[in-house]
């Protein structure tokens, strides 16, 4: 079952190697051949989850190996969905990669397949986890773009039209990733209560969600009220991407708290 | 006052807040919180002062932070009165100010007759207004910052009040036994066990609850992530332990006491023959020559138990190690050590299912306006003859959507003109 995930992980390093090539040399065939390198990619890791899952009989989101593999399957899925609609191949030259440094942090987990913990068998244990991937990943995806944005200006002579989709695509995007993030954190409440009787309780885990939910609010109200848009905006949402990291990783690695399960 | 009015509800008012309380919870998440005082001196040597000055060593429950969360709560509640007056305000006579609106993008006749046909595809309503059109939908959108608002508001006020107004208490009962709470409240428990039949940790007990005016609840299960409510109170499956069972019988007339011992505790008739229980160990790991390795910890239920305890006669102590089903007998007593005894920790908190369930309401109403806020936004479209414009409080997504899909008509145009 390994090989499968090893197999999505080399398929997406080659897709990131075409796609910067393709880049460089302007080449559309490479180009082409990145995104169907990348599609392949993100069927073999399909696969992987779904077997594993068979496997442990259970949703494969419970450890730190799980949901970092989820996220990454996520990120891919959501350049995926996006690249058709924004009829545009800007997004792959970056979001390719964040999904290949995702899948480098799941490799350096381990990847045994464990028992779910009584705490964790919960009816919300798919819908507060699952929302986190699709959170993270709108999140991680809002960065890319706007770091692609901040490349165009810096290349000098951008295309307004296509600065503007960015600046506003990248909007779209944390507002679904806020949506979903407002989800783990209100369904992580609930469960919390059912599981150690409390709704809040300042755990590292809840308390990293909380800062990282305020960024995103205070993002949104510049963009929405104060109307600011491009780089400046473009800038936040890059740095946000650090804290999105660290809510994930960092805080089960660096802190101990009732979320320390993987 | 004025000046201090207008700045309490600016929306950079509560965006400072959000701020602070953001930088608030870093530090307490960095500095580990509720420590004894000893543990900062000995940790932060050079700063432990500032940290417990600062309260940093309890942030969540300072009262800078109190503060920051009232202030919050002030903000969003002006806020969201002002907000709702303005929305109202200005959706009043919305459509006829959209057709008074200057065309801001110029399209072919082709294109305008197209644009009719795509905003009608969108189950826009339609609205004329001499020669203008008025195209519009989802006005409930204009509601999603009030309703995201209000209920971040509420949620912050009840989950307050369903964090703090109750009072909760941790209690251990071996299964057979009850805990009498102080209203007269019965809890009995009934059975427990930590694991289930395949091996699997599970933690799950029987309660029975009678309220203090004789209420009394059918047989129900308790376990994690599985609280059970009865009356106003709510158990949950907190903690678990392993207690040793010790029989001791009278060798004289027959007589027996069981013990369940939970901590150090000396069996004895006479005070000077005996034995003194130690601890009891999980597991133990015994080579060909007999000597004993003991194993502390595991997890689960205690596969291969052993008593560690000191055998007391004639004031000399003798180390000595049981295994359940042995038996020892020292003057007159019998003393059987039986298989261990699993009990669960019981958490009983006395709640308000009010203020749960107007938290729980709050948790609904923040996810339906943020639904409504981004993914049901209002759409304005003003068209005629010679093109269209777009309004509304939100007008950016369709000014794009529309710039995509009738580009082209745009460029055939300016074409034409030169």
């Amino acid at each position: 079952m390994k090989a499968l995930f090893f197999a999505a992980f080399a398929l997406y390093g080659a897709a990131v190697i075409l796609e910067f090539s393709g880049t460089a040399f302007k080449k559309d065939k490479l180009l082409k051949s990145a995104w169907y390198v990348f599609l392949a990619a993100f069927a073999v890791h399909l696969a992987f989850i779904v077997t594993r899952g068979i496997a442990a009989k259970r949703l494969p989101l419970s450890n730190q190996f799980e949901f970092a593999n989820a996220f990454a399957w996520g990120v891919a899925l959501m350049l995926i969905v996006m690249r058709p609609r924004l009829k545009t191949d800007w997004l792959s030259v970056v979001a390719m990669p964040a999904t290949v440094l995702v899948m480098t942090y799941a490799a350096l987990q381990p990847m045994e397949i464990h028992d779910l913990m009584p705490a964790l068998r919960s009816a919300w244990f798919g819908v507060h986890i699952g929302s986190a991937v699709i959170s993270y990943a709108s999140f991680v995806i809002a960065g890319c773009i706007a770091l692609r944005y901040l490349l165009s200006v810096r290349k000098g002579n951008p295309d307004e039209r296509a600065l503007a989709q960015m600046d506003y695509i990248s909007y779209r995007m944390v507002a679904f990733g806020f949506l979903f993030l407002t989800v783990v954190i209100l369904s992580g409440a609930i469960w919390a209560e059912q599981a150690w009787s409390a709704f809040w309780t300042w755990d590292p885990k809840e308390v990293w969600a909380l800062i990282t939910w305020i960024i995103y609010a205070v993002y949104l109200h510049l963009r929405l009220r104060m109307k600011r848009k491009g780089t400046a905006m473009a800038w936040f949402l890059v740095i946000a991407v650090p804290v999105v990291f660290f809510t994930f990783a960092g805080v089960n690695t660096l802190m101990h708290g009732l979320h320390t399960y993987g | 006052m004025k000046n201090l009015f207008r700045y309490l509800r600016s929306m950079r008012f509560g965006i400072l807040l959000l701020i602070l309380i953001a930088a608030c919870s870093v530090a307490g998440t960095l500095i580990p919180q509720e420590r004894e005082i000893a543990w900062y001196a000995e940790n932060y040597p050079s700063a432990h002062g500032a940290i417990l000055m600062l309260r940093l060593n309890r942030v969540f429950e300072s009262w800078y932070f109190i503060a920051l969360l009232v202030l919050l709560c002030l903000n969003l509640s002006l806020c969201s009165l002002l907000r709702i007056r303005t929305v109202v305000r200005t959706s009043r006579g919305e459509t006829s100010r959209a057709a008074a609106m200057p065309d801001t993008v110029l399209l072919t006749p082709e294109g305008t007759k197209k644009l009719g046909a795509y905003l009608e595809d969108l189950h826009c309503r339609k609205e004329s207004l001499g020669e203008a059109i008025v195209y519009r939908k989802h006005d409930l959108g204009r509601y999603g910052t009030f309703i995201t608002h209000l209920s971040i508001l509420l949620t912050v006020v009840f989950g307050a009040l369903a964090l703090y107004t109750p009072t909760v208490t941790d209690q251990s009962c071996m299964p057979g036994e009850s805990i009498l709470l102080e209203d007269g409240t019965e809890i009995r428990v009934l059975d427990f066990h930590i694991t289930d039949e395949t091996g699997r940790l599970d933690y799950r007990s029987h309660v029975q609850v009678t309220l203090s005016d004789g209420r009394q609840s059918g047989t129900a299960e308790l376990s994690v992530n599985h609280p059970f409510s009865f009356g106003s109170y709510k158990l949950f499956q907190q903690s678990f332990g392993t207690a040793g069972s010790v029989t001791v019988t009278n060798l004289e007339n027959g007589g027996t006491d069981d013990f369940l011992l939970t901590e150090q505790a000396y069996l004895s008739a006479d005070g000077a023959t005996g034995i003194y229980y130690e601890t009891l160990y999980p597991d133990f790991i015994r080579d060909p020559s007999g000597n004993v390795t003991l194993i502390t910890v595991t997890e689960g239920s205690y596969p291969n138990p052993i008593y560690q305890i000191e055998v007391i006669s004639d004031g000399a102590f003798t180390p000595a190690l049981a295994e359940p089903g042995d038996e020892l007998e020292l003057t007159g007593l019998r003393f059987t050590f039986n298989k261990p005894v699993e009990y669960p920790g019981i958490r009983i908190k006395h709640v308000s299912t009010l203020f749960n369930a107007l938290l729980i309401a709050s948790f609904a109403m923040m996810i339906v306006g943020l639904f409504i806020t981004f993914f049901y936004e209002p759409v304005l479209v003003k068209t005629d003859s010679d093109g269209y414009a777009v309004g509304g409080p939100k007008p950016e997504r369709m000014r794009i959507e529309l710039g995509e899909e009738f580009r082209e008509y745009e460029r055939n145009m300016k074409e034409e003109a030169t």
